[in-house]
This record gives structure tokens, C-alpha cells and sequence, in this order.
């Protein structure tokens, strides 16, 4: 693996999370998880997916070189998540961010594009449960770990302002 | 150079005050040597630098109850409670520096000398001079300019012996509000139960009980209670291997410790903000770390200035810095080769200093709009 395949990656995982790259760098398992998506569907399908994100991305940009949300939302459900091929493995690579478990990709998926011994679902490693995004995005800890602490269930969720409805960010 | 450094009850509540940044101080270098470890492994380890500084949490506390016991005021807020690193400690004679610093072999060299007990060789080199050295000098002597003291140990010795001498000459030392103090309703560690500080008897239990767990001067492996001095609880770390009762100082012969120490995030040492790319999402992240750090210290002055009960808040407060601090410490620091980035504890001195309507406001009690 390249430090260059690494970065797009952790590129595409953010436009597909929502999470910004310190944070998913702060999970520790970004490595682990790039590891299992290339083994659960192949080289091939891979370096398919960065490059569909990188073409994406490509569409998403103005004239002043920033990045319009609107077009990059719309390139990547028109480039990656209609896509047969690519499509299933996006879900799952962002359910993989979010559960920590790899779901195994859908039989008509494994018909058409081969079954890798990866495809199975699985947990990635023991600390993947414990960094799920899910217990980031509703503000809660994963039951039976990193224990919150006595009392703090009187305290309201602590979501992030910029995923509230009314965020203006 | 004998003569004493403590007359009145002003002496003894800038003394106090510095013990408390005195104990705060050791806390960020343990903590980021504890958080640098990665998750899972090296639990021996992670299980010692953890309960010491806890202990070191305790220390606090009864530092803030002799403080609050005497009439003062204690204050986590002011600038320079919280020093820059690497901060000075003595080391008899000699000084050593306390960095932020990963978890290795070297930190637990320097845990060692924190917690080393050290006795002046006579009274009168209790004080020695400290050349100003541009840094934090932590148990300096807060009345006598550029003396410090010859061990932590011996500072302590002085706050009691000022307490001593003070109280025998003013009944009304101890003046302080009894609902100040913390008790153990409100701090429970597991490594000794706070106490309560009233007068003289009950105020030199305290200074003597930060002592003798790990600072102070020797009083051998274990305490009454049997527990390990935090010295010996480190050394172990070194000599890869438990105590048991009956041990000599160097020869432990209990169970074999496992360290690996391999088994940790590489942090930048002494990480300021000032290495982090500018604008960067990582910067913010260690910036917003800073920024809750100093609110939860505002937490704990009003916890401390007859609000006890705040502490509990205190307990959650602290698993969300955990957690602040762990996604830090996992993060590649860009420009430092291969270094990881780790909170710089550089509180902003112009924050909000009222918990109640800092970060934790705004961002927290907003539901959810359906």
C-alpha cells in the first residue's frame, strides 16, 4: 500500500462519512480498515473506487478551485453509489466507518464481480466496535466501553453544531 | 540561607498555591505517556502511570483543602498554573526537566525522579538557589526569589513546618469554611481517601500523605496500608518486574511485568501549537482540546470554592478529554516526521472561565430538530 493510496483512502472515507480526517485518523484503525476493503473486494475494484472519487471530485470543482457540495454530492451518487460494480462497496465502506464491521457484499455483487475471501462480515479488530462513527454521530458511547463516566447520563448528547439540521456550516 | 521562608498565613497560602500547580503539573506528562500507549496492549504499564495519576488528582484535592482550610482561595485559572513544557523539577542539587513525552524506557527514567524521595543532606540546604533557566521551576520557594527547593519532598516539610509555626502563634490559622472542603463523599480514587482539612492535625495528614505516597521523603516501599510508594511503583517498569512485600528497594521478586515498548503512538515531545500546520483541522483540534482543558479547570476552582459537588461533573469532563486526547494522539503530525501529534496544554489565557456557559453550552443542550 502507498502513502498516496492511503490519502485517497482517507479522501474518499471523509466525503463518504461526513467525518473530517483528523477524526478519522483519530479512530487509529484507518490503516486496518483500507486493508479490509481491499482484501474484501479486490485490487482491481479498489483503485476503481479511488479513481471514481478522484473523477468526483474533478465535477465538484468551481472555477475558483473550491469545492461546490451541491456537484460533488451529485458526482458521487452518479459516478460511485449508482455504479453495479463500486455502488455496494461505498455502503459499505461507510458502514464499515461507522459499525466497525465489514458486511459482506451482496450475492449478486460477488456473482458478478468474484468472491474475494474477505467478502465474508467481520469485525476488523477487537477496538473497531469501540471507534464505530455511529456512537461519534448520536453523541454516546459504545455500550460496555470507553465508559463515559458516572453521572454524564444526565448530560444531553453532544452533537457536533455542524451536523445539527439548523447548522449554518 | 536557614532562615524560615514561611511567617504569616499570606506565606502559607502562596506556598499552597504552588503546591497545587506543583501536583497539576505532573498530571499532563503522565497522562500523555499513559494515552500514547495503544489500545489493548501494554496494560501493566498502562495500569501503573493510570493509578498514579489518579493519586496525583488526590494530591490536588488535599493541597486544595489545606488551602481552602487556612482562609485561601483556590484558583486552577490563573496564568502559570498550568506550565509550559518541559517545566524544571529539582533533583537535589542538580534539576531535571518534565516533558509531554510518549511512553518509553526515558519517561519512566524521568517518572522515577518526580517521585524519587530526596533528604537534604542538613536542614540548611533545604533551600537552594535556582538560576532563572527560562522555565517553569516547580517548587521554587513562592517568597524568596530565584531559591527553590532541594527536593519535593522538602518542600512539603517546609509547608508543614510553617503550618506549625503559624498555627502556634494564631489561633485563627484554620478559619476556613468547613463546606469548602472536599471530602470523600466527593472524590473517590481507590488510592486513599481524601481528607477533610480543619486544623493543624488534619491539615499536616494531608501534606504528609502527598508525601509519603510517592513524593516525599522515604518511608520505605509500602505504606501503612501497604500500598507502593509511586517510586517503586515505576521502578518496576524498569526493572521489568512486580514487588512483593518484604522486597528490597532494587530487587523486586514478584510476578515478571511485560512491557512492549514498541506498543506506542511515536507523539512529538513537548508538542506546541506552534508545530501544528496553521489552518489546519488538526490545529483546531488540538486548540479546542486546550480550550476544554482550561474550562474543566475553571470547573474544578468552582468545585473548590464551595462547590463540591461539581466534582462529579468533573468525572465525565474528564472521560471527554480522554477521548479528545486519545484521536490526538492517533493523528500523524504533518512536517515532524512521522511524529504524532498530543495536546500542548497551552491554555488560552482570554476563554470563557465560567463552565456553565463555555463549549460545553452552546454545543450540548441543543436537541436534535426534527
Amino acid at each position: 500500500m502507498t502513502a498516496q493510496s492511503f490519502d485517497r483512502f482517507l479522501l474518499l472515507s471523509v466525503d463518504l462519512t461526513a467525518f473530517e480526517k483528523t477524526e478519522l485518523l483519530g479512530t487509529g484503525l484507518a490503516h486496518q480498515y483500507l486493508a479490509k476493503v481491499r482484501a474484501a473486494c479486490g485490487d482491481e475494484v479498489f483503485t476503481a473506487l479511488l479513481a471514481a472519487h478522484r473523477l468526483a471530485r474533478a465535477d465538484a470543482v468551481r472555477d475558483a478551485g473550491s469545492c461546490d457540495r451541491t456537484l460533488l454530492d451529485r458526482a458521487l451518487r452518479h459516478r460511485i453509489f449508482s455504479d453495479d460494480r463500486l455502488g455496494p462497496v461505498a455502503r459499505n465502506v461507510i458502514k464499515l466507518w461507522y459499525s466497525g464491521t465489514w458486511y459482506g457484499l451482496p450475492p449478486e455483487w460477488t456473482d458478478s464481480y468474484g468472491a474475494h475471501t474477505a467478502a465474508e462480515t467481520s469485525t476488523v479488530t477487537a477496538a473497531s466496535y469501540q471507534e464505530g462513527l455511529l456512537w461519534r454521530a448520536i453523541g454516546a458511547n459504545p455500550p460496555g466501553a470507553k465508559a463515559p463516566g458516572y453521572g454524564s447520563w444526565a448530560q444531553p448528547p453532544r452533537i457536533d453544531a455542524r451536523y445539527l439540521k439548523r447548522a449554518t456550516k | 540561607m536557614t532562615a524560615s521562608t514561611i511567617d504569616n498565613r499570606d506565606h502559607l497560602i502562596s506556598y499552597l498555591h504552588a503546591a497545587m500547580a506543583l501536583e497539576h503539573a505532573t498530571i499532563p506528562p503522565y497522562l500523555t505517556a499513559y494515552y500514547s500507549i495503544h489500545p489493548n496492549t501494554n496494560s501493566d504499564a498502562a495500569h501503573i502511570i493510570r493509578v498514579v495519576a489518579v493519586e496525583e488528582m488526590l494530591h490536588l484535592t488535599l493541597a486544595a483543602n489545606v488551602l481552602n482550610a487556612i482562609g485561601g482561595t483556590p484558583d486552577l485559572t490563573r496564568p502559570g498554573f498550568v506550565p509550559s513544557y518541559p517545566a524544571y523539577l529539582p533533583d537535589g542539587d542538580d534539576k531535571f526537566t518534565v516533558d509531554l513525552e510518549p511512553f518509553s524506557l526515558h519517561a519512566v527514567g524521568k517518572f522515577c525522579l518526580i517521585e524519587q524521595p530526596r533528604q537534604a543532606p542538613s536542614a540548611s540546604s533545604r533551600l537552594v538557589p535556582a538560576p532563572d533557566s527560562g522555565g517553569s521551576f516547580l517548587a521554587s520557594s513562592p517568597t524568596i526569589d530565584g531559591m527553590r527547593y532541594y527536593s519535593i519532598g522538602e518542600f512539603y516539610a517546609a509547608i508543614i513546618e510553617g503550618l506549625e509555626k503559624v498555627a502556634a502563634v494564631d489561633p485563627r490559622l484554620f478559619c476556613g469554611n468547613p463546606a469548602r472542603q472536599v471530602g470523600p463523599e466527593y472524590f473517590y480514587s481507590g488510592g486513599g481517601a481524601v481528607i477533610p482539612v480543619t486544623d493543624l492535625d488534619s491539615a499536616r495528614r494531608a501534606l504528609s500523605f502527598i508525601a509519603d505516597q510517592g513524593e516525599g521523603l522515604d518511608s520505605g516501599l509500602y505504606d501503612e496500608d501497604g500500598e507502593l510508594a509511586h517510586y517503586y511503583r515505576f521502578r518496576q517498569l524498569e526493572l521489568g518486574r512486580y514487588y512483593q512485600v518484604g522486597d528490597l528497594a532494587d530487587s523486586p521478586s514478584g510476578p515478571q511485568l511485560r512491557v512492549t515498548w514498541d506498543d506506542v503512538y511515536p507523539v512529538k515531545v513537548n508538542a506546541r501549537l506552534a508545530d501544528y500546520p496553521p489552518g489546519s483541522e488538526l490545529a483546531e483540534a488540538a486548540r479546542n482540546f486546550n480550550a476544554d482543558y482550561g474550562t474543566f479547570l475553571a470547573l474544578l476552582t468552582k468545585a473548590f470554592n464551595g462547590q463540591p459537588s461539581l466534582l462529579q461533573d468533573a468525572i465525565w469532563y474528564m472521560f471527554r478529554l480522554r477521548d479528545a486526547f486519545t484521536r490526538l494522539v492517533r493523528n500523524p503530525l504533518p512536517g515532524s516526521d512521522g511524529l504524532h501529534a498530543a495536546p500542548t496544554f497551552e491554555i488560552p489565557t482570554a476563554f470563557e472561565s465560567d463552565p456553565d456557559v463555555a463549549r460545553t453550552g452552546g454545543e450540548t443542550a441543543e436537541a436534535v430538530p426534527r
